[in-house]
C-alpha cells in the first residue's frame, strides 16, 4: 500500500475544454433548484428594467423643474411688452406657445411632485426586486453547493480503498470545500452577473441607438478596448498573484518548520541560519508583492480612465449637436447616465471571466470525484452471507493494484478453519496488508477467489460480509461524537452495559473513566484528542462489541508506555480467543500460539506451518523471527 | 489540511475586537516612521486626486454654463435690458453668474464675431458655433487632463502606500520570526503552535490587506465625502443640509446590515467548520466507515450538518442581499429630495425654509452629481472598516507575542563554555512548568565523562524534563546543573547547545534534501563528510535507494520516509555534529522492527566514548547503562546499575517485572546486525 501512494495520480490538470464542459454540467445542477433559480432570474429582469427607467424619470423631473422655472421667470416679468418678447423668443426656440407656458408654470409643481412619487415608487420596486434577486441567487447557489457536497460525500463513502490509496485526504478535502465554494460563487455571482450585465448592456445600447445613434457610434469603439483591458487585467494579474501565493507558502513553510522543529533549531543553535533563510524569503515576497502593486497601480486607474474618456468624448460631441440644435441638454444628461450602464456591465464581465476560469477548473475537479467508479460494489444478484462459521479460504489469489502493474500477491492459497489463529509474517511490502484487505473485500482479487464458509466474497452483499468481520488496525480513526458512540460504531444499538463491558475487556475502561464525562466524552475532530494507545484500545473495544466470528488485526502497538503496551496486548489476546483470527503478527506470543503461520516473501507464500516446524524448516522464518518480532511486554512470554 | 486550519484561525480572529486602540495605533505608527515618505506621498496624492474628482463634474457644468446655454439667456437678457427693470437684474444673477471657467464665454464670442466685419454676415452663425466648439474642445482636453491626473495620482498614491505598508510588514514578519527564536521552549509548551502560526500568517495577512488597500481607500473615501459636503455647504448651506439628511440614514443602514450579516456569518462559519470536520473524519476514516458498514448513517449525518450550513448561509444572505438595494434606494431618495426641494425653491423663487439663498438651476444639477457620489465611498468604508478593525485586533495579538519575554536569557556576564569533557552534575535540582507544581524534586546525581545515564519511569515522571535542563531548554527553579563544573546558566547558550547532540523520539526533518537535513548538524560539512556520517549510523543503504539518493527532497516533516528512516537521518545529523554530550529519547513504538535494530546499532555507535543521557525504553540500553535513574513523580526513587537494582528487589524490580520485556536471548541481539532494508 505504501508503494501505491507514490504511483503518479491521474493527470490533474486537464484541458480547459473539459473544464468548460464540467462548468456547463455544474450549471445544469441548477435543475434541482428550479424554483429559487426561476425567482432569482425573474426578479433580475424586473430589477434591471426598473433600473433602465431611472434616467428617463430623472430627466422628466429635471425637465419639469426647468420648464417650470423658465416659464415662471418669463411670466413673472411685469412689463407685458418685455414678457411677450420673451415668450416670442422662447417660442422661436422651443415652439412653445403662451398657453403652454402658462400651463407649464401652473402645473410645474404638481408635475414635479408626481414624478418624484413615481421615482420613489420605482425605487421601492427596484429595491425589492434586487433584494429578491440577490437573496434567491444566494439561496440557489447554497442549494447547489449543498447538493454537490452531499454527492461528493456519498460518493466518497462508497469509493473503494484503491481510490483512497491514490488520493490524499487533503486533496479530497479541498475538492469538497474550496472547489465547491468556487463553483458556488460562480453560480451565485458570476452567472447572475453575466445575465444581468448582458441584459443591461443590450438594453442600454438599444436605447442609446434609438435616442441618438450618432453619439452611440462615438462610444462604440471604446467598448471593445474596455473589454480587452478588463480581460488582460485578469490575465496579467493571475500569474502574478500565483507568484505571491507561492512565495507566501514558502515563507509559511519555513515558519511552520521552525515552530514544529523549534527544539531541533535550538538544539543545533541554528537560529542565524534559519533567520537568514526567512529573511531571504520575506525579501522575495516583498519584491513580488511590489511588482504586483506596480501592475495594479497602472491597470486599476486605467480601467476607470477608459470610462471617463468615454464621458469626455460624449461631452464634446454632444456639445456639437447641442450647438446645432439637434440635441437638448436634457437628452445629453440622459445619455451620460445611460453611458454608465454600458461601462458598468463591461467591468462586471471582465471580473466574471476570471471567476469563470477558476470555477471551470474547480468543476472539473469535482466531477472527477463524482465520475469516479467504485471498483468494489454489490453484484446485482448478490446474496446475504448467512451467519458466519469462520472458515476463510484463499484460493490461488493474485492481486495487482493496477491493471498492468507487478502483482503484489502471487498465487496465495491457504485455509483458516473456524476458530483458528493465522499469523501473517513477512517483510514490509511482502503483501500482509493486502491479504487482510481482500477478506472484507476492500479490494477485489485480480485472479483466484477469496471464500468465506464456501461463499465467494464477491457473491455476497458487502453489508452482510463486513458486518460479520471485526477489524483492528494499528492506526485508528475516531469519529465525531462521544467515546460511547465510537465504541458502538459497528453496533449503534448497543446498551451502555455492553459498551462498558467491551471497554473493560479492552483495558479502556480506566482511562475512559478518568475523563470527567466518562463514556460521554466527545472525541474526534471537535472533541478531546486521545493518544495513539487510547485510540487503539477504543478500536479493540469496538471490535469486541461486534463479537464477530472473524477477526482481522494488526497486533503491533502504537507509541505507548510499557504498562499500557502490556495491557493492550492482553486485550488483544482476549479478543482473539475463540474466533477465527487473521493477524499481521509483530509479537512472539502471537506466532507461538498461532495455528498456522503464513510466511510471505515478495507476495508469495514462502512457508506455512507451526512455529516449531518452521524454525527447523524455513530459513526465512527463522530470520524474521530473530530480527523482526518483538518480545512480549508480559512476563509469560519467557521461554 | 493547512488551509482548513488557517480558516479556523481566521474564524477566531474575526470575532475579536481591538482592546487597546490608541496604544496599538501608536505602535503601528512607530513602524511607519522609517517609511514616512511613502505615507506622505500617498496622502498628498490622494488630496490631489480627490480635488480632481470633485472638480471634474464642475468642469462639465462649465461647458453648459459657459458655452451651451448662455445664448438664450443672453438673448432674453438683451431684450429685457432694453426694457430695463429689477426683474432683469434678478434673472441675470440666476442665468449668467455660473461661468467662471473662461472670460471668453458664449456671450463674448458672439459679441466678438458680431463686431468682426471681416466675416461675412451669413457665415457669422457658423463661425460662432465653430468658436464655441473650439472652446468646448479646450475644456474637454482640460477635463481629460484632469481625469488622467486623478488616475495617475490615485495609482501612485496606492503604490506609495503599498511600498510603506509592505516594508513595515516585512519588518514585522522578520521581527516575529526572531521572536520565535528568542522565546524559550516553555512558551511553546504553554501556547499551541497553531496559535503562534496564526499570528504570523493570518494576522499579518489581514494587516497586509489593510496596509495595501483598505487604509487608503477609507481615507480617500472619507476625504471625498467631506470635500463634497463642504462644497455643497458653500454653495447653499440650507439646501445642502436638507440634501444630506439621507447620508446618516445610509450610514445607519450600512452599520445595521453589516453588523447583522457579520453575526449571521459567524454562525455560518461555525457550521462550515462542522461540515469540514465531518468531511475530514469521513475521508480520513473512510476505510473504517466501510469496514463497519456505516456508510448510510454517515451520509445521513453529513446531510444534516450540510443542511445546517446551507440554512445558516442563506440566513446570512438575507442581510447581505438587503444592504445594496437599501443603499441604492436611499440614493434615489436622496436624488428625489435634491430635485424636489431644489425645484420648489426654484419654482417659488424663495429660499428653502425661509433661510439662505434661493436655489439656482445649476446648483440642482451639481447637487444631483454630488449626491450620487456619496453612495460608493460609504459602502466601501463600511466593508473596509471591518478589515481595519480586524487588522488592529490582529496587530494587538502580534504585539502581545512580540512583548513576550523569554524565560531563559543569557547573563550579561555569560562566558563561552570551553570544549566539554563530559562531567555532568545535577545538584538538588528542582523544576516546574507552572509555579507551585514541581515536576522535578531535589534531583542530584553526577555522570563521569564517557558514562551513560539511563532514565526510566512511567509517563509523566519527569524523564524528559531532566534531559531538557541540560541544553537549557528550561531553567531549574532550584539547585544547579553543571557541565565540567560550569553552571549552564553562566555560559552562553550557543556555546552550550552547539556541544550537545539531541535525538528526539519524534524526529523533525525539514522539507529539504536528505543531504541538507543531515548537514543541519554542521553547516560547513562537505558532501563527503555528510555521507561518511550517514555510513557510520548505517543510514547510507536506505538513502542510496531513495529516488534521488542524498538529493531526494523530503516532503513536509520528512513525509515519504518511515518513522525509523527519519530517525536514522536524525542520528546521522548528530553523528556529523560529533558532540561531546548526547541526549537520546528512545522511540517507544514497535513499528518496523528491522529498522529499529539498525537504529539501536546506530545509537550504540554514537554513544561510544561520549557522556550520554538516554530516556530508555529498550532493555538492551538499560542493561548497558552505567547509571540507572528510576524516576517516579519527579523524584529519584532508586539509582544504580541494572544488576544491582534487580538484586535490591525495590521499585526498579517491580517496574521491570511489570513493564520491561524479557529479553529473548536471540542471536544477533547483543550485536545487532545493521541489516539492509
Amino acid at each position: 500500500m505504501q508503494a501505491t501512494a507514490s504511483v503518479p495520480r491521474r493527470e490533474r490538470r486537464r484541458g480547459s475544454k473539459e473544464g468548460r464542459s464540467a462548468l456547463l454540467r455544474a450549471i445544469g445542477a441548477l435543475r434541482n433548484q428550479r424554483r429559487s433559480a426561476t425567482i432569482a432570474y425573474g426578479a433580475l429582469v424586473v430589477a434591471t428594467l426598473a433600473q433602465l427607467m431611472v434616467p428617463l424619470l430623472v430627466q422628466n423631473i429635471i425637465n419639469s423643474v426647468t420648464d417650470g422655472a423658465v416659464a415662471n421667470s418669463i411670466l413673472s416679468i411685469e412689463n407685458p411688452i418685455v414678457r411677450n418678447l420673451a415668450i416670442g423668443a422662447l417660442g422661436q426656440q422651443t415652439g412653445q406657445t403662451a398657453e403652454q407656458l402658462q400651463l407649464a408654470s401652473q402645473n410645474a409643481e404638481s408635475w414635479m411632485l408626481q414624478t418624484a412619487l413615481v421615482i420613489v415608487l420605482f425605487t421601492i420596486v427596484r429595491g425589492a426586486f434586487s433584494f429578491v434577486q440577490a437573496y434567491m441567487a444566494e439561496a440557489t447557489s447554497q442549494g447547489v453547493a449543498f447538493d454537490f457536497r452531499n454527492a461528493i460525500f456519498t460518493k466518497l463513502q462508497r469509493l473503494s480503498f484503491s481510490y483512497y490509496d491514490r488520493n490524499q485526504t487533503g486533496q479530497l478535502m479541498i475538492r469538497a470545500t474550496d472547489d465547491v465554494e468556487k463553483v458556488r460563487l460562480f453560480i451565485a455571482q458570476g452567472l447572475v452577473l453575466t445575465v444581468q450585465a448582458l441584459l443591461l448592456l443590450a438594453a442600454t445600447l438599444i436605447i442609446l441607438f434609438l435616442t441618438n445613434w450618432r453619439l452611440t457610434l462615438v462610444v462604440l469603439p471604446i467598448l471593445p478596448i474596455a473589454l480587452v483591458l478588463f480581460m488582460s487585467f485578469g490575465a496579467i494579474s493571475q500569474p502574478l498573484f500565483r507568484g505571491v501565493q507561492k512565495r507566501l507558502s514558502r515563507l509559511n513553510t519555513i515558519l511552520q518548520e521552525n515552530l514544529a522543529g523549534i527544539r531541533v533549531v535550538k538544539a543545533f543553535t541554528r537560529e542565524p541560519h534559519e533567520q537568514a533563510n526567512f529573511d531571504k524569503s520575506a525579501d522575495d515576497l516583498f519584491s513580488q508583492q511590489l511588482s504586483v502593486t506596480r501592475i495594479f497601480m497602472f491597470l486599476f486607474p486605467v480601467i476607470f480612465l477608459v470610462a471617463q474618456i468615454g464621458q469626455a468624448a460624449i461631452l464634446y460631441f454632444s456639445s456639437a449637436q447641442i450647438l446645432d440644435n439637434t440635441l437638448t441638454l436634457g437628452e445629453y444628461q440622459q445619455f451620460t447616465l445611460y453611458l454608465a450602464y454600458v461601462f458598468f456591465p463591461i467591468g462586471q464581465l471582465g471580473f466574471i471571466i476570471t471567476l469563470m476560469a477558476q470555477a471551470a477548473a474547480s468543476a472539473d475537479r469535482i466531477y472527477e470525484i463524482l465520475d469516479a467508479r467504485s471498483e468494489v460494489s454489490n453484484k446485482p444478484d448478490a446474496v446475504t452471507l448467512p451467519p458466519m462459521e469462520g472458515r476463510v479460504e484463499l484460493d490461488n489469489v493474485t492481486f495487482r493494484y493496477f491493471g498492468g502493474s507487478d502483482p503484489v500477491l502471487k498465487d496465495v492459497s491457504f485455509t483458516a478453519e473456524p476458530g483458528q489463529t493465522i499469523a501473517l509474517l513477512g517483510a514490509t511490502g511482502s503483501g500482509k496488508s493486502t491479504i487482510i484487505n481482500l477478506i472484507p473485500r476492500f479490494y477485489d482479487v485480480s485472479e483466484g477467489v477469496v471464500r468465506i464458509d464456501g461463499y465467494d466474497v464477491r457473491d455476497v452483499t458487502l453489508d452482510s460480509l463486513r458486518s460479520q468481520i471485526g477489524i483492528v488496525l494499528q492506526e485508528t480513526n475516531l469519529f465525531g461524537g462521544t467515546i460511547r458512540d465510537n465504541i458502538a460504531f459497528g453496533r449503534p444499538d448497543a446498551t451502555l452495559e455492553e459498551v462498558t463491558e467491551a471497554a473493560k475487556a479492552a483495558a479502556a475502561h480506566d482511562f475512559i473513566m478518568s475523563f470527567p464525562e466518562g463514556y460521554e466524552t466527545p472525541v474526534g475532530e471537535r472533541g478531546t484528542s486521545l493518544s495513539g494507545g487510547q485510540k487503539q484500545r477504543i478500536a479493540i473495544a469496538r471490535a469486541l462489541l461486534l463479537n464477530p466470528r472473524l477477526l482481522i488485526l494488526d497486533d503491533s502497538t502504537s507509541a505507548v508506555d510499557l504498562v499500557t503496551e502490556a495491557r493492550i496486548q492482553a486485550a488483544l489476546d482476549r479478543l482473539m480467543e475463540g474466533r477465527t483470527s487473521i493477524v499481521i503478527a509483530q509479537r512472539i506470543t502471537t506466532v507461538l500460539k498461532a495455528d498456522q503461520i503464513i510466511v510471505l516473501d515478495k507476495g508469495q507464500v514462502a512457508a506455512i506451518g507451526k512455529h516449531a516446524d518452521l524454525m527447523e524448516n524455513s530459513a526465512i522464518y527463522a530470520e524474521i523471527y530473530n530480527s523482526q518480532l518483538v518480545d512480549d511486554a508480559a512476563p509469560e512470554g519467557q521461554g | 489540511m493547512m488551509g482548513l486550519d488557517n480558516r479556523r484561525g481566521l474564524l477566531d480572529s474575526e470575532t475579536s475586537k481591538p482592546q487597546n486602540l490608541g496604544q496599538t495605533l501608536a505602535r503601528f505608527s512607530r513602524y511607519f516612521r522609517r517609511f514616512w515618505s511613502g505615507v506622505l506621498v500617498a496622502v498628498v496624492f490622494v488630496f490631489i486626486s480627490t480635488w480632481a474628482q470633485v472638480t471634474a463634474p464642475e468642469l462639465i457644468g462649465q461647458a453648459v454654463d459657459c458655452y451651451l446655454f448662455q445664448p438664450q439667456a443672453n438673448a432674453q437678457m438683451m431684450q429685457m435690458m432694453q426694457a430695463g427693470g429689477d426683474e432683469a437684474a434678478t434673472a441675470q444673477t440666476a442665468a449668467t453668474s455660473n461661468c467662471w471657467y473662461t472670460a471668453d464665454d458664449a456671450s463674448s464670442i458672439e459679441a466678438r464675431i458680431q463686431a468682426d466685419d471681416s466675416i461675412p454676415e451669413d457665415e457669422k452663425g457658423a463661425a460662432m458655433t465653430a468658436a464655441k466648439l473650439a472652446g468646448i474642445g479646450g475644456l474637454t482636453l482640460l477635463l481629460l487632463g484632469l481625469f488622467i491626473l486623478a488616475a495617475a495620482m490615485q495609482g501612485m498614491a496606492f503604490y506609495a502606500m503599498a511600498w510603506s505598508g509592505q516594508n513595515v510588514l516585512r519588518d514585522l514578519r522578520k521581527e516575529l520570526f526572531r521572536q520565535i527564536h528568542r522565546l524559550s521552549l516553555g512558551y511553546f509548551v504553554r501556547n499551541e503552535a497553531g496559535g503562534v502560526m496564526s499570528r504570523i500568517t493570518n494576522d499579518t495577512d489581514t494587516i497586509q490587506q489593510v496596509f495595501n488597500f483598505a487604509l487608503l481607500s477609507v481615507f480617500s473615501g472619507a476625504l471625498l465625502i467631506v470635500w463634497i459636503a463642504v462644497r455643497m455647504l458653500q454653495a447653499n448651506w440650507i439646501y445642502a443640509l436638507i440634501s444630506l439628511t439621507v447620508v446618516p440614514a445610509m450610514a445607519v443602514a450600512t452599520v445595521y446590515f453589516s453588523t447583522q450579516a457579520r453575526r449571521a456569518f459567524r454562525i455560518a462559519r461555525q457550521e462550515i467548520g462542522s461540515v469540514n470536520a465531518d468531511l475530514q473524519e469521513s475521508i480520513a476514516g473512510a476505510r473504517e466507515v466501510q469496514a463497519f458498514n456505516r456508510e448510510e448513517a454517515s451520509i445521513a449525518g453529513f446531510r444534516d450538518t450540510n443542511a445546517a450550513n446551507r440554512d445558516a448561509n442563506v440566513r446570512a444572505a438575507a442581510f447581505t442581499s438587503a444592504l445594496n438595494p437599501v443603499l441604492e434606494a436611499l440614493g434615489f431618495i436622496a436624488l428625489t429630495i435634491v430635485v424636489v426641494t431644489g425645484g420648489l425653491s426654484v419654482l417659488r423663487n424663495e429660499p428653502l425654509l425661509g433661510v439662505g439663498a434661493v436655489v439656482s438651476l445649476g446648483t440642482i444639477i451639481a447637487f444631483i452629481q454630488y449626491v450620487q457620489r456619496f453612495n460608493q465611498p460609504i459602502q466601501q468604508i463600511a466593508v473596509l472598516w471591518t478589515n481595519i478593525q480586524n487588522a488592529i485586533a490582529g496587530g494587538e495579538r502580534i504585539f502581545v507575542l512580540l512583548d513576550e519575554q523569554p524565560d531563559i536569557t543569557e547573563k550579561p556576564t555569560a562566558r563561552e563554555l570551553p570544549p566539554i569533557e563530559g562531567h555532568v552534575t545535577y545538584e538538588n535540582v528542582w523544576a516546574e512548568y507552572k509555579p507551585g507544581e514541581p515536576v522535578l524534586k531535589d534531583i542530584s546525581f553526577s555522570a563521569e565523562p564517557g558514562q551513560m545515564v539511563a532514565v526510566v519511569g512511567p509517563t509523566g515522571a519527569g524523564k524528559t524534563t531532566i534531559v531538557n535542563l541540560l541544553p537549557r531548554f528550561y531553567d531549574v527553579s532550584g539547585g544547579a546543573v553543571r557541565i565540567d563544573g560550569h553552571d549552564v546558566r553562566d555560559v552562553t547558550v550557543a556555546s552550550l547547545r552547539s556541544q550537545i547532540g539531541l535525538v528526539l523520539q519524534d524526529t523533525f526533518l525539514f522539507s529539504d534534501t536528505v543531504i541538507n537535513n543531515i548537514r543541519y548538524g554542521r553547516l560547513d560539512a562537505t558532501d563527503e563528510e555528510v555521507i561518511a556520517a550517514a555510513k557510520i549510523v548505517a543510514a547510507d543503504s536506505f538513502i542510496e535507494k531513495l529516488p534521488d539518493g542524498y538529493q531526494t527532497v523530503l516532503g513536509e516533516r520528512g513525509s515519504g520516509l518511515s518513522q525509523g528512516q527519519r530517525q536514522l537521518i536524525a542520528i546521522a545529523r548528530v553523528a556529523l555534529m560529533n558532540p561531546r554530550l548526547l541526549i537520546l529519547d528512545e522511540a517507544t513504538s514497535s513499528v518496523d522492527t528491522r529498522t529499529e535494530r539498525i537504529i539501536q546499532a546506530a545509537f550504540e555507535k554514537l554513544l561510544a566514548g561520549r557522556t550520554s543521557f538516554v530516556i530508555a525504553h529498550r532493555l538492551s540500553t538499560i542493561r548497558s547503562a552505567d547509571l540507572l535513574l528510576v524516576l517516579e513523580n519527579g523524584q529519584i526513587v532508586e539509582r544504580g546499575t541494572h544488576d544491582s537494582l534487580l538484586q535490591a528487589e525495590g521499585a526498579y524490580y517491580d517496574l521491570y517485572m511489570s513493564q520491561f520485556r524479557y529479553e529473548e536471548p536471540a542471536p544477533g541481539d547483543e550485536t545487532p546486525q545493521p541489516a539492509g532494508d
